[in-house]
């Protein structure tokens, strides 16, 4: 799977939060890129990245319910008429479109009655429109409230939970999770010192083993539950 | 929890601390919070399977 990251952020150097997400990333299906760094906006370049991508991220922290305006320019300027539908060949259908936002405020402020009495998904409403017009699958929002305020058990957390918003099939479900993690086992026992590797291999044996367990159980459940039925 | 999760837990967590890079520790403790939830479905699959076998109307 090929991921594509569209970052927007004005000041992107000075932003503790992007830089943690940019070092996060250990993928080499993981393309990103920074729309602010750009003198110009490459039309081709950027749509025949967008073509190539499985998912595509927009990555921005929120400015007055908004993507920051660079995202807005990128998307007036690269997502032209023809490009997403105008020529009713939809080169982006059936791509999963996920986003990624940083807030000031905590999630609670998010909801009606909070202190922002707007949800994110109202927010984002203008992004989910265009999905829907290219016909792109729109993902559950991944949304880092205070960063700077996340202690270091919050932020390892953050580190994979990101990556998984990245590369894992969605939607997240425990199946979903084993098999991501089951396939990046390999690499990184490979990443340990010699004197480790042993250790992770034990550890790979009986996570696969607690996988086939748990299917075991859950077909025998799925027996139990056809006989009800009978 | 059972108790081959909690073991399986203890040995990645193990591994965990002895990773000196962020993001690599991030991985392993990632995983035993992955086995974790392993070990809670586990049992709700079973306490699942023993509640619909003790059936007695069926006896």
């Amino acid at each position: 799977m090929t991921t594509l990251v569209l970052v927007s952020h004005p000041h992107l150097a000075d932003s503790t939060s992007q830089q943690f997400l940019k070092a996060s990333i250990n993928s080499d299906e993981v393309l990103w890129e920074h729309i602010e760094s750009q003198a110009t906006i490459d039309i081709e370049k950027e749509q025949a990245q967008l073509r190539q991508a499985d998912r595509i991220i927009l990555q921005f922290p929120l400015y007055w319910y908004a993507a920051p305006a660079g995202l807005k320019q990128w998307e007036d300027t690269v997502l032209t008429r023809t490009f997403v539908y105008g020529d009713h060949r939809y080169p982006l259908a059936g791509k999963e479109l996920g986003i990624v936002v940083t807030t000031g405020m905590p999630a609670k402020a998010f909801q009606r009655g909070g202190a922002e009495q707007i949800t994110l998904d109202a927010a984002l409403a203008p992004l989910a429109a265009v999905a829907n017009r290219a016909r792109m699958k729109w993902l559950p929002t991944f949304a880092i409230h205070q960063f700077a305020y996340l202690d270091e058990p919050a932020k390892l957390q953050l580190v994979v939970d990101y990556q998984r918003y990245l590369t894992q099939t969605q939607p997240d479900s425990l199946q979903n999770k084993q098999a991501w993690f089951a396939q990046h086992l390999p690499a990184m026992i490979e990443r340990l010192p010699l004197e480790q590797q042993q250790a992770g291999q034990l550890i790979l044996t009986a996570f696969e083993q607690q996988q086939t367990d748990l299917e075991a159980l859950t077909d025998t459940l799925g027996l139990i539950k056809e006989q009800e039925d009978d | 929890m059972t108790e081959q999760s909690q073991w399986l837990r203890e040995q990645i967590e193990d591994l965990a601390v002895r990773q000196s890079q962020f993001t690599d520790r991030a991985f392993w403790l990632a995983l035993s919070r992955l086995v974790q939830e392993q070990g809670r479905r586990q049992e709700q699959l079973e306490g699942e399977i023993d509640g619909r076998t003790w059936r007695p109307d069926r006896w």
